[in-house]
């Protein structure tokens, strides 16, 4: 019977839910986890890296973590491939605006002009939505930092700190608990390295497994954001000691 | 020859009139010293315009230099006279030191806009027309009478291509401190302040509006200078340096010619005007 | 012979139009308003082709108003010069360009930091402290080159103008009609009272 409701995206099954997008959603609880953490001066966002090959290239293949535009990143859950397209989608549409306005895109409009597309293959085009959620960080001159999370059916919301992916309902409560207002971005690191350590299958963490990135503000109040390399995530784990024995590791 | 024994065979009232005929003369075609060779084309001021005309036509064959700021204005102390040195033809500068006040005689002043060489030449020929006066009325030429055979005799070349823009400054025992303003056009005016050129708009924002009767000499002084420095910032065509003139009583006196460079930049870091000329602007 | 002028100060930005609408001998209108209102705190006059300015402007207009609605949130006067400047280069590179002559001028929503915006028909921008565009350029600009200062009041700054206009009156062959007055704050637009009686001696 549901056969003949969830072949197409565009179509509303009897009791009012649109399966194939549901799918979608039910894929990326299968994805890396990724969390997001809004603190006073900055923002987090660390990813679980699913594929660890030692054969690997290390700093090539960011596969969790872009940057969108100068002032906004972001973390996916879901399907890489898909999210290549979106992401080039987003980049395009942030030179656009620059272009346009010589400024840089707020970043609520740039997380909606990607949900519009998403939202898009919920009611017809295409034979499937992207199987992609986001977590976006950014920052703007009207709002300060931000954090979003978009999901396939092209919904999208702010929030103080907020996950995706596998087990992110644990992942969600475990923010939920540790979460202050007017932490510091310091903070909100080692708050994400905890949640990843508890949320992820095993307890030691390595470099290779996650990927980290920040957005913060230098003293002179300019915007950066931050792709973690290996050895400052290996610090931030040492100092939270959940760093893997290296000696285990080579046995 | 016959001519010539005409002329010196009139009767003695004829020459005695207070603008002899002998000056109208002049400017008449009949005297071999005045009769200009024309180009051997039909309409030789509109051949004359086709070939200088640089506005309408970039790539004319000849260039006339022109393109200047100058100005003079009345004031309790007597007349200001200030103009800048620059001399430009099409887009070129010729030349960033050229004299544009030409010092008539002793009291004398007039100023040079329009194309170089025809304010050099007819101010020159002004200059000698003035001493005849002198050496045949045994006086003084009053500013009034100067002027008015500089008018006369541009206006006996209208339409063939002069380009003149003066001013005539001088103080005399009859008429105190008088100033004029002749165009090759023909037109001439007597006025308490001009501005001449194509920077004469810049010259008039800052003379119109700190200009008074009472301004004393510095003041006066200052304010021409300002009013060129504006002109010599905002139009291409006006450069140099600062030519400063005051004329009074007992003649006119030289105040200077001074390189606009150290002065802009004197006025702007001193006063802070100028905000225009700034590096916060930049997108 | 239509006047635009614009003046920033510490907080603030006055934008200045004629008043008369000229077509060509005549006078048609004597209180015509050559400024339209973007946003809360931007405003532009216009000058230029009759039909084309009208157009033009309240083209921009409305899709400063159309980004208001769809974002909850006004452009910049920045981002706003740098669209209108986007929209004349691709009007002056179609079949009809628009032949329209801009200043934009308007406190920043955020920063408060006043700006004003000179734009011509050939989409050249360019921020600048004061400006002018027409005839006026040639009499205001030496006057605002020795006059402005760039933390002047919203007073000295009606005094500024108050030159300008005079200087206008005296030298501009033909009589514009006076000047409407708009300034911008953090507050947003009101009309400055501009007495226009006012009778300016010539030398």
């Amino acid at each position: 019977m549901s056969r003949r409701y969830d072949s197409r995206t565009t179509i509303f099954s009897p009791d009012g839910r649109l399966y194939q997008v549901e799918y979608a959603l039910e894929a990326i609880s299968h994805a890396g986890t990724a969390i997001g953490i809004l603190a006073k001066d900055g923002i987090v966002l660390a990813a679980e890296r699913k594929v660890t090959s030692k054969l690997l290239e290390q700093d090539t293949s960011a596969e969790k973590l872009y940057i969108l535009n100068d002032n906004m990143i972001c973390a996916v859950a879901g399907m890489t491939a898909d999210a290549n397209i979106l992401i080039n989608y987003a980049r395009q549409a942030a030179q656009r605006y620059l272009l346009t306005y010589n400024e840089d895109i707020p970043c609520e409009q740039l997380v909606r002009r990607l949900c519009d597309l998403k939202q898009g293959y919920t009611q017809h085009g295409g034979l499937r939505p992207f199987g992609v959620s986001f977590i976006y960080a950014g920052w703007d001159p009207q709002r300060q930092f931000q954090l979003y999370l978009s999901n396939p059916s092209g919904n999208y919301g702010g929030w103080k700190a907020t996950s995706s992916g596998a087990n992110h309902a644990s992942a969600q409560s475990l923010l939920k608990q540790d979460y202050k207002e007017d932490c510091t971005l310091k903070e909100a690191c080692g708050m994400a390295v905890k949640v990843l350590s508890k949320t992820m299958d095993s307890t030691k963490l390595s470099s290779e497994k996650i990927e980290f990135a920040t957005v913060g503000q230098t003293k002179d109040g300019k915007i950066y954001h931050k792709l973690w390399s290996a050895e400052e995530i290996t610090a931030l784990l040492k100092e939270h000691d959940l760093a893997k024995d290296e000696t285990t590791e080579e046995k | 020859m016959d001519t010539l024994v005409a002329r010196y065979s009139r009767p003695a009232y004829h020459q005695n009139e207070v603008f002899s005929e002998q000056e109208q003369q002049d400017l008449n075609d009949t005297v071999p010293s005045l009769k200009f060779a024309m180009p051997p084309v039909a309409h030789p001021s509109a051949w004359l315009r086709a070939a200088t005309d640089d506005r309408s036509n970039p790539s004319c064959p000849i260039k006339i230099a022109h393109g200047t700021t100058t100005l003079a204005f009345r004031f309790q102390g007597g007349i200001i006279v200030a103009t800048d040195s620059r001399a430009t033809a099409g887009n070129w500068i010729a030349s960033q030191t050229v004299k544009k006040v030409i010092e008539i005689n002793s009291d004398l002043l007039g100023t040079m806009a329009g194309g170089a060489a025809d304010c050099q030449y007819w101010l020159a020929w002004l200059g000698m027309q003035c001493r005849l006066h002198e050496l045949r009325h045994k006086r003084r030429i009053s500013v009034a009478a100067a002027s008015k055979i500089l008018a006369n005799l541009v206006y006996q070349y209208k339409g063939m291509g002069l380009s003149m823009g003066t001013m005539c400054a001088g103080v005399t025992k009859e008429e105190g401190a008088a100033l004029y303003y002749i165009d090759s056009d023909g037109t001439r005016l007597a006025g308490d302040l001009f501005c001449v050129g194509s920077g004469q708009t810049f010259a008039y924002g800052v003379l119109d509006s700190e200009y008074r009767w009472d301004l004393t000499t510095e003041e006066a002084l200052e304010l021409g200078s300002r009013s060129i420095l504006a002109a010599t910032h905002r139009d291409a065509y006006s450069g140099g340096f600062i030519n400063l003139y005051h004329v009074k009583e007992s003649g006119w006196e030289k105040h200077g010619f001074t390189d606009t460079n150290p002065v802009f930049w004197k006025t702007k870091l001193d006063k802070g005007e100028f905000s225009n000329v700034t590096s916060n602007f930049t997108e | 012979m239509e006047v635009l002028l614009g003046i920033t100060g510490k907080d603030f930005t006055l934008i200045a139009a004629s008043k008369a609408a000229m077509r060509g001998a005549t006078i048609l209108k004597v209180s015509d308003d050559k400024t339209r209102q973007l946003n809360k705190h931007t405003l532009m006059a216009f000058s230029g082709e009759a039909g084309d300015t009208v157009q033009f402007a309240e083209y921009i207009q409305a899709n400063a108003q159309l980004y208001s609605m769809r974002n909850e949130t006004d452009l910049s006067p920045s981002a706003l010069a740098n669209f209108v400047r986007g929209e004349l280069a691709s009007s002056l590179r179609s079949r009809k360009p628009y032949n329209v002559n801009l200043l934009l001028g308007g406190v920043d929503p955020i920063t408060h930091k006043p700006s004003l915006y000179w734009l011509d028909y050939l989409a050249s921008l360019a921020p600048v402290p004061y400006a002018a565009h027409g005839y006026a350029q040639y009499y205001c600009l030496s006057l605002l080159d020795k006059h402005h200062q760039p933390d002047i009041s919203l007073e000295r700054g009606m005094e500024l103008l108050r030159l300008c206009a005079d200087e206008l009156k005296r030298r501009l062959p033909i009589d514009f009609k006076g000047l409407i007055v708009k300034v911008v704050t953090k507050d947003g637009i009101e009309v400055k009272p501009f007495d226009e009686d006012a009778v300016v001696r010539g030398t």
